[in-house]
């Protein structure tokens, strides 16, 4: 396999390996917690999509079809933006019904700890409401696309993606680029980054950091179930799913500088890519290893993270 | 005339059943500098900061302007004219200057926002300078002008100040005092702590002397100045005599 393909392979995991650690790390630089269950706001995402796209094409009638070779019809984006708004709530909800409660009795550890409770008991709940096995969102074969120009790929080798590996690329871009606008530009987005720098400050402000904290789960819960469809739609929905993500969120987030969005980012990218070279160079049983040795290698150069900064 | 602020019978502190303000009372009129002294220790930054709704208060009351303010959240009192300028971690380091003020403002209607971080910036030709500039990349004195600036920026009625001239250099702290008098000048009433007992009485109106999270002492400006038991507070001592 040629080596941009490895690298555009690895992108394609590491967009949503980013999309996961951005919301895991807005949670830690606002609640100051590493938030265990953030993996199953993932496979919760995948699953909402798959319970909505059976409601879309069944009850609405909407195509299963894909939109220009997509296996992404309008079904699917239907079930996306219903899953984005329905892990927001479960985010939501989440923190009002555990966090929230425990954050003014218990200290972090307590907190992490009930996270892992969580993680427990929703990932449970998947495979006890859709079953254990793995779900496809379509049985469709995507066709792998040509992306590179016949002289250019003499030299470099042919990049193939699906359209759906396009979209996902392009969907993960277009997030990316609206969150930072998003945190730089807007009011709420400054109170966010305000409120994670010093919340007693940001009340004098007169910044209610209950809004504000509301919404760091929905931005969370929203981007983890674009995560989710995606690993649906490159693979399929499973109920360990979100388990098996945590690792590699975790590793993303500390890569880039725990709590900095832009180093969630680029923590993501970067293992996703170091994984698919991991894979191609050593094979398959070694992804996992290849991405933390990565992480080790840069926690010893920064132990801050790419974008975090010391105390 | 009841006061601006109204403390009567404060008690407050971090831990439940260990207040370490104990039935402080206070007033501050309008247009008024009022300074609150005591040895280390005597409540002082816990009184403001359960004025400010920082530390929730057990018993008493606070009024600002006739109304009940007390357990109020901290968020909501910048709305209602007060605002509360801490010691340290005054204002938010990643962001810059402007978007510290603009931050502040975000409370005012929309048409109003973009003027008031105009006028802070007017009051304070140094920091206009800085405007685009990482907060955390100032030097003290700018700090402090930018915290107080963004205290000033809901245009309060009342401004809360926890030793504005810590860490100042002594000519800081006299420009950070004169602004203080024109910002009393303009019609907002500052209460202020301040271990710079000197400086502090210069500007002040009235003082306040807080010993084991009560008033000892209070009076006018002169009164204090000549009661020799403020005089053993430049000292470090606790004042052992009565009112004044």
């Amino acid at each position: 396999m040629p080596l941009v393909q490895v690298l555009a392979d690895g992108l394609v995991v590491g967009a949503m390996i980013a999309l996961g650690a951005v919301g895991l790390t807005l949670v830690y630089a606002i609640l100051r917690f590493a938030n265990f269950a953030h993996g199953e706001l993932i496979a919760w995402g995948g699953y909402f999509a798959l319970s909505l796209l059976t409601l879309a094409t069944g009850w609405l009638g909407l195509e299963a079809g894909g939109i220009g070779g997509l296996s992404i019809g309008w079904a699917l984006l239907a079930a996306l933006a219903g899953a984005m708004v329905l892990t927001a709530a479960l985010g939501i909800g989440l923190d009002a019904l555990l966090f929230r409660s425990l954050r003014r009795r218990g200290g972090a550890i307590t907190l992490i700890i009930a996270s892992f409770g969580a993680a427990l008991a929703l990932r449970n709940l998947i495979a006890f409401l859709y079953g254990p096995t793995p779900t496809y969102y379509s049985r469709a074969i995507p066709m792998a696309l040509p992306l590179l120009p016949e002289e250019v790929a003499a030299v470099t080798g042919q990049i193939r993606m699906t359209p759906d590996q396009l979209f996902i690329l392009g969907l993960t871009a277009v997030l990316v680029v609206a969150l930072h606008l998003f945190l730089s530009r807007s009011t709420l987005g400054r109170a966010m980054r305000a409120t994670a720098e010093n919340p007693d400050l940001a009340r004098l402000f007169g910044i209610d950091t209950r809004v504000v904290i509301r919404w760091t789960w929905a931005i969370g819960g929203m981007l983890a179930a674009v995560a989710g469809v995606c690993f649906g739609l490159t693979a399929q929905v499973r109920p360990q799913m979100g388990f098996d993500l945590l690792l590699p969120l975790f590793a993303a987030a500390i890569l880039g500088g725990i709590g900095s969005f832009h180093g969630a980012v680029a923590g993501g990218l970067i293992l996703g890519v170091a994984e698919s070279i991991g894979v191609h160079l050593i094979g398959a049983e070694y992804r996992q290893a290849v991405a933390f040795v990565v992480l080790i290698a840069v926690l010893i150069a920064r132990p801050a993270g790419l974008f975090g900064e010391r105390d | 005339m009841s006061a601006l602020l109204d403390v009567a019978g404060l008690e407050a502190g971090y831990e439940p059943g260990l207040p370490i303000v104990r039935g402080a009372s206070l007033t501050v009129g309008e247009r008024e500098i009022v300074v609150l002294l005591g040895p280390n220790g005597a409540g002082k930054s816990t009184l403001i900061k359960a004025i400010a709704g920082l530390v929730p208060a057990s018993g008493g009351s606070v009024r600002l302007d006739g109304r009940d303010i007390t357990g109020v959240r901290a968020d909501r009192l910048p709305g209602m004219g007060l605002a509360f300028v801490p010691q340290t971690e005054n204002v938010f380091g990643t962001l810059t200057v402007r978007e510290n003020l603009e931050l502040a403002a975000a409370i005012l209607p929309r048409s109003r926002r973009a003027e008031a971080v105009a006028r802070a910036l007017a009051l304070f030709p140094d920091l206009a300078a800085q405007a685009g500039l990482r907060a955390r990349r100032l030097s003290g004195g700018q700090r402090q002008m930018l915290a107080t600036a963004r205290g000033l920026i809901v245009a309060p009625r009342l401004i809360l100040l926890d030793e504005p001239s810590a860490g100042l250099s002594p000519k800081l702290v006299d420009d950070v005092f004169r602004q203080l008098v024109r910002v009393r000048d303009s019609g907002v009433s500052i209460l202020l702590v301040e271990q710079n007992v000197r400086a502090a009485l210069a500007i002040a109106d009235r003082g306040y002397v807080l010993v084991d999270g009560r008033e000892r002492l209070s009076g006018r400006r002169d009164e204090l100045e000549g009661n020799p038991a403020v005089g053993a507070l430049f000292l470090g001592g606790v004042p052992a005599g009565e009112a004044a």
